[in-house]
């Protein structure tokens, strides 16, 4: 059964405005309130946490916030996913909360960040698992990393390219491992296009941060 | 001129500073610090309307002290060590009371000199022509450079890279990266002799990611001290070995340094006022960590990588002109359109910039870095010509004037932004055997400047 409207309403509300502010704390007091006023934790993050942060991303991609919000955000959600979302509060249903899990860098010989850190940032305010390994991330770091969270997608970010060979080593490593089908490789960046792509035999290409998880949602849709 | 005793004092605060760690840096340091800079020197472009090129002498000053508290409460990271590397509010403003005003480029009959401008200044700013790293096929990179250096206008040149090496990939500090160097030294030097101007000042080392190129061919046979060489602080407000490997060759060789610094609007530093303030600070900071003779900073927009938005314009023109009235620094802009060769946009958009960056102060307009820079062998060096035309008739005229023009302007390729319009490459809008432009793009290039002739801009 949905949410009763006003509910909804006053903690999507007040959760804005915690975000806004970058309150850890609060954020996960307010998470407590509702569930003292009975909405579960899959209630809490499905409609309460989503939509705020789909209205963030939405807000983003007009350029109407910038990263420093996105990172409040993704602060503030995440104290509240680890202070709330225990297995006894989701009883199981934590499958439902995480869309998918990405491994994301900026690939080796590049040290270009903050496009990237915008795409992590997206990522996980649109729900999903994030490990951002930084910049000048070697292919076996990709692998490594991705193996270990049991990633779905490897995403790589590319504005120079000197860096692209390095790019192409990640999908030969997977394939020399026959790890290819494991994981859906994406790239995006300067450096990139979506032909370069195809020739590398990607997976997907993104020209920037809101195209970069539409990818990504389709990716995961159709697995 | 060997610095060698700063240049130690600088290694050894990368050595030597506080540790932080570099996620706190980015999450927390950087935007908090801005934005509290932001209320604290009331830097606020709410009300100031669609303006590009604003004229508020105060609100210039008072970004120039922003940006300097930027620098000296923040300072760099060091991400090699970890370690931020600070000045006191005296050490900054001994340093940048001697920074340079003006710095000679290149050899005998084609020598330059780039001198410190202010805002409105009559004075011609400094063309540094080129394609400003576009990649670019081996086979055409000489005769693409030449048609750079042949045009009379252009000051000093700006390099692109190359696709490929001898056919091969390139990758970062590979031995490739120094073939790729030296490729990129002999080419563009060829280029020049075969315009007839050997001596012409280069932008190098383009195709340098890391140091191993930069240290291979800056030397004997290779890029002079005469060139301009560049060292990136990366964004935001970091440097690492790789970087001060290149200050440490460049300083005792004795070259000509130019660092940059390269902000994303939306990113870590926010929006409009976040990025102007970043600007500043980031000149400042370019020249406590490298000593640099000129700095450019070429802030990029996040969905299209260019600079000629309106959100991305007004921040460089304001901060431009904070640091052209406040400071000896010599600061450039990098004209990053969206629009490629054959097309009205990149036209337009390169007018519109050409015109911000002369009537805000900048000392040099380096570009365009036609298409944002990311389609390969689109760039021509028409572009750059046209560039020197507006930016020539545009000294000495009212930023008021500039303004109404950056607007009529702005209106014709503003809704052509999302559209990023690639044009054509080099080989569609030049004839290879004769090195012109093809009669297409030189009507279109005849044109729009008739077009600017009738908006009142006195273009030859």
């Amino acid at each position: 059964m949905p949410l009763n409207k006003a509910l909804q309403e006053k903690y999507t509300q007040e959760l804005s405005e915690i975000i806004q502010e970058g309150s850890i704390d609060a954020g996960i007091e307010l998470a407590k309130n509702a569930s003292s006023e009975g909405i579960t934790t899959v209630e809490f993050f499905t409609e309460i946490i989503q939509p705020v942060l789909t209205d963030l991303g939405d807000a983003f991609s007009r350029l109407e916030v910038f990263l420093p919000e996105l990172m409040k955000a993704s602060m503030v959600v995440k104290g509240i996913q680890e202070s709330i979302f225990t297995e006894d509060n989701l009883k199981g249903e934590v499958s439902d909360l995480v869309k998918g899990k990405v491994v994301i860098g900026t690939c080796q010989g590049d040290i270009h960040d903050i496009g990237k850190s915008m795409v992590a940032m997206l990522l996980q305010i649109n729900g999903y698992t994030v490990k951002d390994l930084g910049v000048n991330v070697t292919p076996q770091q990709f692998i490594e990393e991705a193996q270990k969270m049991n990633a779905d997608i490897i995403a790589m970010s590319s504005l120079l390219t000197t860096s692209l060979p390095f790019i192409k080593d990640v999908v030969n490593r997977l394939s020399a491992f026959n790890s290819r089908e494991k994981f859906k490789v994406i790239v995006g960046g300067a450096a990139v296009n979506s032909s370069w792509a195809a020739s590398a035999g990607l997976d997907g290409y993104g020209r920037d941060a809101v195209e970069a998880v539409e990818i990504c949602n389709r990716i995961i849709n159709t697995k | 001129m060997k610095h060698t005793t700063r240049l130690l004092d600088i290694l050894d605060r990368a050595e030597n500073g506080p540790i932080i760690d570099e996620s706190q840096w980015d999450i927390f340091m950087v935007p908090q610090e801005i934005a509290k800079l932001q209320a604290e020197f009331d830097i606020n472009f709410k009300n100031m309307g669609d303006t590009l090129i604003p004229n508020d002498d105060q609100l210039a000053d008072r970004l120039f002290e922003a940006g300097f508290a930027l620098a000296n409460r923040i300072g760099v990271l060091c991400s090699s060590t970890s370690r931020r590397m600070m000045w006191t509010t005296k050490e900054i403003e001994d340093a940048i009371s001697v920074a340079p005003i003006e710095i000679t480029y290149g050899n005998g009959l084609d020598k330059h000199t780039e001198r410190k401008r202010r805002p409105e200044d009559s004075k011609p700013l400094t063309i540094k022509g080129g394609g400003v790293g576009t990649i670019i096929p081996e086979y055409l990179y000489l005769p693409v450079h030449q048609s750079y250096a042949q045009e009379p206008l252009i000051d000093a040149m700006i390099n692109c890279t190359l696709e490929t090496i001898y056919g091969r990939e390139i990758r970062t500090r590979s031995p490739w990266e120094i073939l790729v160097g030296w490729f990129e030294a002999e080419a563009t030097k060829t280029a020049c002799k075969r315009a007839g101007r050997p001596g012409l000042g280069i932008g190098c080392v383009e195709n340098a990611v890391s140091e191993i190129s930069e240290l291979s061919v800056t030397g004997e046979g290779g890029f002079s001290k005469y060139d301009w060489h560049h060292i990136a602080m990366v964004s935001e407000f970091k440097t690492d070995y790789t970087a001060l490997n290149k200050l440490t060759h460049l300083v005792n060789n004795g070259s000509i340094i130019h660092s940059f610094y390269n902000t994303v609007y939306g990113g870590s530093v926010g929006g409009k006022e976040g990025v102007a303030i970043a600007i500043v600070g980031g000149c400042i900071l370019l020249q406590m960590i490298y000593m640099t003779n000129t700095h450019s900073v070429s802030p990029a927009h996040p969905f299209y990588g260019n600079d000629t938005c309106p959100e991305i314009m007004l921040p460089i023109s304001i901060a431009q002109q904070a640091l052209a009235r406040n400071s000896r620094l010599m600061t450039d802009v990098v004209l990053t359109p969206v629009g490629g060769p054959g097309t009205k946009t990149l036209l337009y958009e390169t007018a519109a910039m050409a015109i911000l960056a002369t009537a805000s102060g900048a000392c040099g307009l380096i570009g365009p870095r036609s298409g944002a820079g990311v389609n390969p062998g689109h760039v021509s060096g028409l572009e750059s010509r046209f560039m020197a035309e507006v930016a020539h008739a545009a000294a000495g005229i009212p930023r008021s004037q500039a303004n109404e023009l950056a607007l009529k302007l702005l209106a014709l390729y503003k809704d052509q932004l999302n559209q990023r319009p690639a044009g054509k490459s080099f080989e569609e809008v030049y004839d290879l055997r004769t090195l012109k432009p093809v009669p297409d793009w030189e009507n279109m290039y005849e044109g729009v400047k008739s077009e600017i002739r009738e908006m009142g801009l006195p273009l030859r």
